[in-house]
């Protein structure tokens, strides 16, 4: 047998922070992908992982991507979760000709040379949710948010979809990331009763304000998950576990849930659940971070090389049997064909899909092709259930 | 007064006048996933009086290549710098283009995004404000017109000053015409604006 292909993968991946559930995920599925190239000896490529702990610090993951460029010398790193984060070691990436995979759906205009983005882009996330809510709920909305881009931009997305149907923003609230103290806003919105509440909070208040909003709601006789939605682009498998009795109920648009039905998601969920079961179910970021290591293999192989460049132009156009269904890599912005889907959570950890786009939509980071999210129906989700 | 920013440039034609290097290989891969349809020139093309068949211009602000634009032609049109020389005298040429924003050399794919957002909108409001300009030194220009006929109602029917300007006013307004234009009529210079279009009403024309 010819001697395999040594590709050195950085991870920069934090384990522990404001946000460690979602991360802790995206390390197991990178992971996960690494374990299954390295075992199959015919595979023509051995990854060999360097993993740093930035632990949801900025200056953590400058100075882990400075240790990983220069000090190691690599030229392909798996990371960062949040926006703020990736802006942040950008131009350490481009200084070092290195490309980044990152694997995370964010609220898209960026379209770096330096990045192959392996989660949803904004067309394939918000605007899909934002004409599920207008069509099937009502026009009458409240926004919660953690202060920061992703929150900002989804909102002002839907806010002027809102605005398009002639609806109302019955109110638009942000905290600052990790906090907790939501009772003024959660007796506010059921007090409102709006038509759906749409939430960007991230983490720990994310978990403390769907268990508030639902105890608050119930205490007022009202059935919040049927009349008064929570729904957001980011919840997930990893965080239903911390949710308590307040798991159920909730949408959320995503590119993959542990439920769809293919051979290879089989395949992925039973390698997920054996080896990281304890932390909930598989979820998007952990497939994104699944995909985007073998996509990078991938591209290894065809280009013969794990150099910068000759990955990159591999990557463009590349598919791969995902657990989600057929992912491609777009040549023009490095961003993902992907379907998007709307999920509404169960009590055991895991979501029904309710819709899904028929095909693999094109990644429009700059939403430059997008439909105006107001074409308010909603002919390109398929109901399936 | 908020208005709704323009963020979609999809159809914008795009001239590049710089060299065909690696930073306007960049900029063209960026504009086209914007949407943009994208010309590279080395000069704004000759036109003979026909608008530039262009919206937005990026010029390279080091290499002279500015030195081809034409004030008149381009005076519309949102023009955005690349510089890489701070040197006072390249950046004055940047100011008298009135360029709308910049990016800074080398091109990266981040920051075209915003440099084309900001100077789209920011031509935008000059237009705007231009137009407010054109309108404001129209009825300066005009006042002289509107003070005289004041005076020659106030004097020659015996209205007061008050009333003269209303009247004024009100001739205008039904005939949908500047009080300006209203007002130089009624002391006898140019035709009735509007006596064609109605005359069954036989409304005053001059009261003189």
């Amino acid at each position: 047998m010819t001697q395999r292909l040594e590709l050195p993968i950085g991870l920069l991946i934090s384990q522990s922070g404001s946000y460690e559930a979602v991360s802790r995920a995206i390390h197991a599925g990178a992971e996960l992908a690494i374990g299954e190239i390295n075992a199959r000896p015919q595979q023509p490529v051995k990854l060999i992982p360097v993993t740093i702990d930035p632990a949801g610090s900025l200056a953590g993951y400058v100075e882990g991507a400075r240790v990983l460029l220069r000090d190691h010398g690599l030229k392909h790193v798996v990371g960062c979760y949040t926006s703020s984060s990736r802006k942040e070691v950008l131009p350490l990436f481009e200084k070092a000709d290195a490309l980044l995979w990152y694997p995370s759906h964010y609220e898209g205009f960026e379209t770096s040379e330096n990045v192959v983005y392996s989660g949803a882009a904004p067309n394939q996330h918000i605007v899909p949710l934002t004409r599920h809510l207008l069509g099937q709920f009502g026009t009458r909305g409240w926004m919660v948010g953690s202060n920061y881009v992703w929150a900002w931009e989804n909102n002002r997305i839907l806010r002027e979809a809102i605005a398009a149907s002639g609806g109302a923003v019955l109110g638009e609230r942000y905290f600052p990331v990790g906090e907790t103290d939501l009772g003024d806003v959660v007796r506010q919105i059921v007090a409102d009763c709006p038509d759906f509440v749409f939430t960007t909070l991230i983490g720990q208040s994310g978990f403390a304000f769907l268990k508030m909003l639902r105890a608050a709601a119930e205490a007022a006789g009202i059935d919040q998950p049927s009349d008064m939605p929570v729904a957001s682009c980011s919840l997930s498998e990893a965080e239903l576990p911390l949710l308590g009795d307040a798991a159920s109920g909730h949408l959320s648009s995503s590119v993959y849930f542990s439920t769809i039905k293919s051979d290879e998601n089989r395949q992925f969920t039973a390698l997920w659940n054996e080896r990281f079961g304890q932390m909930g179910q598989a979820s998007a970021d952990a497939e994104s971070a699944y995909v985007a290591v073998h996509l990078l293999a991938r591209a290894a192989e065809c280009a013969g090389s794990t150099g910068f460049e000759a990955v990159r132009e591999a990557v463009r156009d590349l598919t791969f049997d995902a657990p989600q269904g057929q992912v491609t890599v777009d040549g023009d912005n490095l961003h993902c064909w992907m379907r998007p889907r709307i999920g509404r959570s169960r009590s055991d950890g895991s979501f029904d899909i309710l819709v899904e786009h028929p095909a693999a939509l094109r990644p429009d980071p700059y939403l430059t092709w997008a439909h105006d999210a107001r074409d308010g129906d909603s002919r390109d989700l398929r109901l399936i259930q | 007064m908020s208005r709704s920013i323009q963020k979609n440039f999809r159809g914008l034609r795009a001239l590049l006048i710089m060299a065909p290097d690696g930073g306007c290989q960049t900029l063209e891969r960026t504009l086209h996933k914007l949407g943009l349809k994208i010309t590279v020139a080395r000069a704004l093309p000759a036109t003979e009086g026909a608008p530039v068949p262009f919206d937005v211009i990026f010029f390279d602000a080091d290499d002279g290549a500015d030195t081809t634009l034409d004030e008149s032609a381009v005076a519309d049109l949102p023009l955005i710098a690349l510089i890489g020389s701070e040197a006072p005298s390249r950046l004055a040429r940047v100011i008298q283009h009135r360029a709308a924003s910049h990016i800074l050399k080398p091109v990266r794919s981040s920051g075209i995004f915003t440099a084309l957002l900001l100077a789209v909108n920011e031509q935008a409001v000059r237009i705007r404000h231009k137009n407010e300009v054109q309108a404001l030194s129209r009825r300066l220009a005009g006042r002289r017109f509107v003070t005289k006929a004041v005076m020659q109602l106030i004097t020659g029917c015996g209205l007061s000053e008050e009333d003269a300007y209303e009247w004024l006013r009100r001739e205008a307004m039904q005939r949908r015409i500047p009080m300006e234009e209203m007002a130089r009529h009624a002391i006898g210079l140019g035709p009735d604006p509007a006596q064609d279009a109605w005359p069954q009403y036989g409304r005053a024309t001059r009261p003189d």
